[in-house]
């Protein structure tokens, strides 16, 4: 994005500064007082997320400023989104659809939930299943929702078994070859990625958002 | 003047969660997993813990060599964090007491939903670490998030182990799970320091211990706090100066950092105290005190 006024560029360095206060007030007037094209200022968010990204990947920024500036993309996200009733054309396209949950056995719920949020903001069609989900709910999902990524979360090691479970049981009903899988969580490594047959891991939300990127690309 | 805390420290650092010692385990090298085990020892732990990884399911093998291994050149104790009742029963035929001063291995660890390894108790018994982060309800397992429920489900699985199993209350480890601050936007923290306080007072759980992991406190924040400090370290502190009054009396951690008091007015300690205030995304940015001033 090279073509930027004065004013965007402003607003797209609040955004990736962390001015919060600045930022929002910045959106609110650019969009509810200055008639600015939300989907505009909708990409310029956008910009700013890609720059906080690479930021937090480089060690500068760490998952507080991930998360605040995801919360700042929603909040300006609420404004703009009623303003694009008017205008031309259909919504935009998601990027592709993540079912994710945390395995059976496993009740940790806080990296799923941050990944889920990112990939969301990110514009991917989420859908969070939940924590302790069995392998069943897993393909009645899948089924229903028709994925392009599966991502299984979990903590303790015991969901080690678990995720290779659930996998096993995506092959046995037919379906592993529908979708890709990621598995995430505090402990998981190449080791585990191969004991469970994912197609890759991630250790945080970033990493995540990547691999889907890079799939749906 | 020493400001150490008075606590026991089970060692954690057989565990692939460490690189360095994931590269000993992807090499198979024991004579690298006996010194890591003899540098724990003489560094002061009183119990070593030992997770494998998936490996201990699949190759039962290395996981015999490696408890023998590990008894051969220290006489401590040893804690089992293994994936499946399986696994453990076969970590408890292979620990030898004996060669721990006749001190009972720890299982690591039972929740009330994963009670089943207790099914081992009666032909060797075994001091119990219990996770008081879930209760099953209705028969469900959920999410402890209240200071009341983390205290209360710790109280029902301690008497329960006490009363049906005969496990003395000071073989039992009631760990609070000590959340990462950089996720918690749920007052996670404030209720574990608020379940320490109200177990600790309990009259009728004493001799339990309260114990934690440390190491994920710090997860995925800078190195150095906004003052200048080692900010994983000083948060460990942070949790301890205000837990350890209370009766938390063992830590699941690495023996060589020194656990120390933090004094009042110390940097990270009052930015903890700030943080343990707030919720959502306002305990987001008191996170980002402990490394932006």
């Amino acid at each position: 994005m090279n073509d930027m006024s004065p004013q965007e560029r402003q607003l797209v360095e609040h955004l990736s500064d962390m001015n919060e206060d600045d930022a929002l007030a910045l959106a609110r007037r650019m969009l509810l007082d200055e008639g600015a094209d939300p989907l505009r200022v909708l990409a310029l968010c956008r910009n700013a997320m890609d720059i906080v990204g690479k930021r937090f990947e480089q060690g500068e920024y760490f998952l507080p400023e991930l998360v605040l500036a995801g919360e700042m993309l929603e909040t300006i996200g609420a404004i703009a989104r009623p303003l694009i009733v008017h205008a031309p054309g259909e919504a935009p396209a998601k990027l592709g659809k993540v079912l994710i949950g945390t395995v059976h056995g496993d009740l940790h719920d806080i990296g799923k939930n941050i990944v889920s949020f990112m990939l969301d903001i990110n514009g991917f069609e989420v859908r969070d299943i939940g924590i302790d989900v069995p392998a069943q709910t897993f393909i009645d999902e899948i089924r229903a929702f028709r994925p392009d990524v599966v991502g299984l979360s979990g903590f303790l090691t015991l969901a080690f078994d678990s995720m290779k479970e659930t996998i096993n049981a995506f092959d046995a009903a037919g379906l592993r070859g529908d979708f890709k899988v990621v598995i995430g969580g505090g402990q998981i490594d190449e080791t585990v990625r191969a004991y469970t047959g994912a197609d890759a891991f991630g250790t945080n939300a970033v990493d995540a958002v990547n691999l889907c990127r890079q799939w749906m690309g | 003047m020493s400001t150490r805390f008075d606590i026991e420290v089970i060692g954690e650092r057989i565990n692939p969660g460490f690189k360095s010692t994931q590269a000993l385990f992807d090499t198979s090298d024991i004579a690298g997993i006996q010194a890591l085990a003899v540098r724990q020892a003489e560094a002061g732990a009183s119990c070593l813990n030992v997770n494998v990884g998936a490996r201990a399911m699949t190759d039962h093998a290395f996981l015999t060599d490696v408890i023998r291994a590990i008894q051969e050149v220290v006489s401590l104790p040893l804690s089992f964090d293994v994936p499946d009742v399986a696994t453990h029963e076969r970590c408890l035929e292979i620990y030898d007491p004996r060669k721990a001063g006749g001190v009972r291995s720890i299982l690591n660890s039972i929740t009330e939903h994963r009670w089943d390894a207790m099914r081992l108790y009666r032909d060797c018994p075994f001091r119990v670490i219990v996770m008081a982060s879930e209760r099953v309800e209705d028969g469900l397992a959920r999410n402890n998030k209240t200071a009341a429920d983390i205290a209360s489900t710790a109280k029902r699985a301690a008497l329960r182990l006490r009363d049906a199993y005969g496990v003395p209350l000071d073989e039992i480890f009631i760990d609070l799970s000590v959340s990462a601050v950089v996720a918690d936007t749920e007052g996670l923290s404030r209720a574990t320091l608020d379940a320490v306080r109200l177990i600790g007072s309990d009259p009728e759980l004493k001799g339990l211990h309260l114990m934690g992991g440390l190491s994920n406190i710090g997860q995925q924040l800078p190195a150095k706090a906004a003052d200048g400090s080692d900010l994983k370290h000083q948060l460990e502190n942070a949790f301890l100066t205000l837990a350890v009054p209370h009766g938390f009396d063992t830590v699941l951690g690495t023996p060589w950092r020194s656990y120390e008091w933090l004094p009042e007015g110390n940097y990270v300690l009052e930015a903890y105290r700030f943080f343990l205030g707030q919720t959502g995304s306002h305990a987001l940015r008191a996170v980002r005190r402990f490394y932006r001033s």
